[in-house]
């Protein structure tokens, strides 16, 4: 690994990541949300060097879950509140609007431009659907069996993996027209046996991946016929032999973070291992796997070009922890890939 | 490596092998560990292009532009190692093409590596096999282990015939029907060429099937407990009292897995008697043959393995109800009252 084609971000967060995603265009910006109740704008530079400045950073009342880009064109994020409030945040002005309140934290925030909707999910056990087009109106409320724990669209799908193995999906335009709760598109299982952790959707719309916390990930398709279900796998991964002298055996670490590349729709996942891999769905191989980080990998997210593949890590909380704190081994790295580095070969 | 020969090659073809530099790999012929370090060790990580080498190296008249050439002067950018390498090996000091390049102390280090892995090699067969060294014909080499039959195994196969005898007469006296593929007498011809039994087809034996544990038994099971054999002992404690005892390995003895195909019920019961073969263990057969309950002793032994198995996995985060951020969110360091916003 040539070193140059990673950098760490100048003024990390002074707490654990929480989220961290690229601005869906190709304008290399990044908001990274934080236990430290801030969110964090970053603004990549190109050319010789690679590097980053902290734009701006907007304080919240409490640790920051989750955020996301909104339209492009009126520069907005949204934000997922420890406080367990969904915020509008214009990205220029740095003015904050509260749009719904949830009863519980609010675990995830999810934006999707083709259906110009918001949907928030919270430990409330429920959905906020935000229609933006009409920013007065409440938002519709889905109730859930089980706390959300992971939310992500594609397209045309939404997926909310809960406690007990749940997963709904739902359909986007569906949700867009809908005036009360619809039920899900589709209700399933989870593949894996333990709590899902990440949840990530193919961008082309043909399904999504989900890890646990038990050292492994699923790829599933949305396609309900049988041929497509057959083809859905589990690996396992982010785990590692433990020295002899304790027993020998494997050390399982949570799949934390899952990313999907947006052009060859390989897909990263980070692990409380400290490493990255690239994976091909498709051909059901292991692309790549990056050296160990200093501490877990929290969360990833690929530009939308596909370009850059932004990392954050932060100490991982582990089984038996009272007291966590993030502070000072917080850190983002964001790594150039190669033209061809997370091209899969099945995809040529 | 896919070795088509079957066999064993001789130390010159080993020792002729050209092998990787960086990754001590080793290869059929040089064409294939060039092109392995072209595809591991230099391709540009960028273009995906690959290289003859790391830095630049003039062969034959021929200048070979290397990888940290190409890097410079395509990506502007400067390579500092060598991917895929073994620790002590990343430097890009040592200019490598194939074979040529690798310093002399490097090579005479590998060529003892390698004479050495042979000769350890070659003496684990042979004891394992009993055939003698290459080249030898007579049966002059090592005898085979496995042959020989100590009292303690002659002993313990005598208890196995015994265990099952009684077995099949207590079956036999119930009225259970016998499965037909026990035969009514005595154990099966493969039991006794062996003292231990068979493999069951598809069962999961360790890859180093012929290094048998020579002493996989019990201390209980030591020559004086077989002195009072004949009549069976008062059973003590249950079965699991001689669980701690099993080798590391699944289903020691050839206790098959239950629900396991190929296993018949008496054909697993003289297998837990070579297993141990103390009193108890015969006593709680007959017990179960008596009440005709063979599958329950199966369910009786699963918890083992499993357990062993959830010891070998630790899981760094283990509620599979409440995750990480819930907990996190607990901590008086970020926990949220509502009454705080006021």
């Amino acid at each position: 690994m040539a070193p140059s084609t990673q950098f760490e971000l100048p003024q990390p967060p002074t707490d654990a990541v929480s989220s961290l995603v690229f601005s869906p265009d190709s304008s290399h910006r990044l908001l990274v949300s934080s236990w430290d109740k801030h969110v964090y704008l970053y603004q990549l530079t190109e050319g010789e060097g690679d590097n980053a400045n902290l734009l701006n950073k907007y304080e919240h009342r409490a640790p920051v879950l989750d955020v996301c880009f909104g339209d492009a064109s009126n520069n907005e994020a949204y934000t997922a509140g420890m406080d367990r409030q969904v915020k509008k945040i214009d990205l220029t002005s740095g003015e904050q609007t509260v749009l719904s309140k949830h009863s519980e934290p609010v675990r995830c925030v999810v934006y999707s431009s083709a259906h110009n909707l918001l949907v928030s999910a919270s430990w409330d056990n429920t959905l906020h659907v935000h229609k933006l087009s009409d920013p007065g109106s409440d938002p519709l409320v889905i109730p859930l069996p089980g706390k959300p724990h992971a939310l992500s669209s594609s397209p045309t799908k939404l997926v909310v993996a809960m406690t007990a193995r749940l997963v709904h999906i739902y359909d986007l335009p569906t949700l867009a027209a809908a005036t009360s709760p619809p039920a899900p598109w589709q209700t399933r299982e989870s593949s894996l046996k333990f709590l899902t952790r990440a949840v990530a959707c193919m961008p082309n719309d043909a399904g999504y991946a989900t890890s646990s916390i038990e050292g492994r990930v699923a790829v599933e398709w949305f396609e309900d016929t049988l041929e497509s279900q057959a083809r859905k796998y589990a690996f396992k991964c982010h785990r590692q032999a433990a020295p002899e002298e304790e027993g020998g055996g494997d050390i399982v670490y949570p799949v934390n973070a899952l990313a999907f590349h947006p052009v060859y729709g390989t897909f990263a996942s980070g692990g409380g291992d400290g490493t990255v891999a690239l994976w091909d769905a498709e051909a059901k191989r292991r692309m790549r796997q990056y050296q160990k980080f200093p501490e877990a990998v929290a969360s990833l997210g690929f530009s939308g070009d596909g370009k850059y593949l932004a990392i954050g890590v932060c100490p991982g909380f582990e089984t038996g922890m009272e007291d966590y704190t993030g502070q000072g081994r917080t850190r983002v790295f964001v790594r150039e890939l190669g033209e061809t580095e997370a091209k899969g070969k099945g995809t040529k | 490596m896919g070795k088509k020969k079957r066999g064993h090659p001789d130390i010159e073809e080993l020792l002729a092998r050209p092998w990787c530099y960086y990754c001590e790999r080793d290869f059929e012929d040089l064409k294939l560990l060039i092109s392995h370090q072209k595809a591991k060790h230099f391709k540009c990580e960028r273009c995906g292009k690959r290289l003859n080498t790391a830095g630049a190296r003039t062969i034959a008249n021929v200048i070979f532009i290397g990888l940290s050439v190409h890097m410079n002067q395509v990506h502007k950018e400067n390579l500092t190692s060598v991917e895929n390498a073994l620790a002590n090996r990343q430097g890009l000091d040592i200019e490598i093409f194939g074979m040529e390049g690798v310093p002399e102390d490097i090579i005479q280090q590998h060529n003892q590596r390698i004479i050495q892995n042979f000769y350890t090699a070659q003496a684990e067969r042979q004891a394992a096999t009993g055939n003698p060294p290459r080249g030898l014909s007579g049966g002059q080499g090592p005898t085979k282990k496995i042959k020989i039959e100590t009292p303690e195994e002659i002993k313990k196969r005598l208890a196995e015939h015994r265990a099952k005898v009684a077995a099949q007469k207590e079956a036999i006296a119930n009225g259970t029907p016998l499965p037909v593929v026990a035969p009514a007498n005595g154990p099966s011809p493969s039991q006794v060429a062996s003292p231990f039994p068979p493999p069951q087809p598809g069962f999961p034996y360790p890859a180093g099937a012929p290094a048998y544990p020579p002493v996989a038994y019990p201390p209980g099971a030591a020559p004086g407990a077989f002195g009072s054999l004949p009549a069976r002992p008062p059973s003590g404690g249950p079965i699991p009292s001689a669980l701690p005892q099993r080798p590391s390995y699944p289903y020691p003895g050839g206790v098959a897995p239950p629900g396991f195909p190929g296993a018949s019920p008496v054909d697993e019961s003289a297998a837990n008697a070579g297993r141990a073969p103390g009193g108890d263990d015969i006593d709680q057969l007959i017990r179960m043959a008596e009440a005709g309950i063979k599958p329950a002793k199966n369910g009786d032994e699963q918890p083992a393995p499993t357990e062993k198995k959830k010891k070998g996995m630790r899981m760094v985060y283990d509620d599979t109800e409440v995750s990480p951020e819930e907990k996190m969110a607990l901590l008086p360091r970020y926990r949220w009252v509502e009454e705080a916003a006021a």
